[in-house]
């Protein structure tokens, strides 16, 4: 089977988090957003002593770093022997059928989204993994305040900024 | 100069890896192997592609929601036993209006646009997409300023916190029922969802006609 049905993927994140919430696991919930602060320290060579925020995500912030090159690995490996996904590429297909065809644009709005993205992450605490699935599991009241606004946001979105009509 | 860069960029990976073994929260072989995990899931089940992330912004694919909402629901009503078992804690993220509210509102026009979030960025990063590369250019910058400028800007930005709340709290005494609605609930959404996908001919063309799921 080289695509895995969506119920099969619930399930299984479902044990993961499941697995890594347990005290036989990580105790702790999984996070994607912290790392990337986190990295920018790192990259950028900053003193945690001297900026309180690498300070208080110091622990967190490596943790999602060390998970972060396990997903690269098992995304990576799955890609090119399993879902045969791997190819080089700059634009997707979606992106040429409902925006346009120029590699330009889409490289500056991936840039600026993913700018964006992040300062939003941080400003909320959480992303899909840490507020959406890790949070809304554990049903804490900041996620679902998250995850209500980003649904509404993101299909607001999608209706603005695709032509969603043109087929 | 240049040495000096170098050494202290692999100074503070090690200082990484020692920062995971000393916290405790697993092993630095379970935690890569929750990593290996997840990003295997996410790309098995394609759920990290463009056409599935920015596609639900366009509600021509429900994948993304349909998953993560059966995720959310299976794993409440275990997670809430284990933790009366003593099995797991709580991890609750503190409300802050201010900060969910702007935050949630810059990282939903983000994900329409970018089609990813940043656990799925990376796997779309390993399969080879250099547009999400950028885009975690971006990203890192985000975090450079936001780093740089918490204390001045991003904290009060935040707003208060209003405390860490979850679900139960309002219900006292009927805990258990809460969660099992909520659960049940959560996962009957998941269900309930009709089921739209985009399909990609430029990622299926690699199969053949019989794994293909657009075609079965």
């Amino acid at each position: 089977m080289a695509r895995l049905p969506w119920w099969m993927g619930g399930i299984l994140m479902s044990m993961l988090l499941l697995l890594t919430f347990s005290i036989f696991g990580a105790d702790r919930p999984i996070g994607a957003s912290t790392y990337v602060p986190y990295f920018a320290g790192v990259i950028f060579d900053l003193d945690p002593e001297k900026y309180s925020y690498l300070k208080h995500i110091e622990n967190p912030g490596a943790w999602e770093g060390v998970m972060l090159l396990g997903a690269l690995f098992g995304g990576f490996v799955t890609s090119v022997f399993i879902t045969k996904s791997f190819r080089i590429s700059f634009i997707p297909s979606g992106w040429k059928q409902y925006k346009n065809h120029s590699v330009l644009s889409r490289l500056l709005w991936s840039f600026f989204s993913g700018f964006l993205m992040i300062i939003g992450a941080r400003l909320a605490g959480g992303c899909t993994s840490g507020h959406f699935m890790s949070g809304m599991s554990q049903m804490a009241i900041s996620s679902m305040i998250f995850g209500g606004v980003v649904l509404v946001v993101v299909i607001v979105t999608g209706r603005l900024f695709y032509n969603v009509k043109e087929k | 100069m240049d040495t000096i860069v170098h050494n202290g960029l692999w100074e503070r990976i090690e200082g990484m890896f020692l920062t995971v073994i000393e916290q405790g929260h697993g092993s630095l072989a379970l935690v890569f192997l929750i990593g290996v995990i997840f990003g295997g899931i996410i790309q098995y089940t394609r759920v990290d592609k463009f056409e599935k992330i920015a596609g639900f912004a366009m509600l021509k694919d429900t994948i993304v929601p349909k998953m993560l909402f059966l995720a959310v629901g299976l794993t409440s009503i275990g997670l809430y036993f284990m933790i009366e078992a003593g099995g797991a804690h709580y991890h609750i993220k503190p409300v802050m209006w201010q900060g969910l509210i702007i935050g949630g509102t810059l990282f939903g026009i983000a994900m329409a646009i970018l089609g990813k979030c940043p656990g799925t960025g990376p796997i779309s990063i390993a399969e080879g997409r250099i547009d999400v590369l950028v885009g975690a250019i971006g990203g890192l910058l985000g975090g450079l300023l936001f780093t740089l400028y918490y204390d001045d800007i991003f904290k009060p930005l935040m707003g208060e916190s209003a405390g860490k709340m979850i679900l139960t709290d309002f219900f006292k005494g009927h805990e258990h029922t809460v969660v099992l609605v909520y659960g049940i609930v959560i996962t009957l959404i998941a269900i309930a969802i009709p089921k739209v996908e985009m399909f990609d001919e430029a990622d299926l063309c690699q199969l053949p006609d019989d794994q293909r799921p657009d075609k079965s």
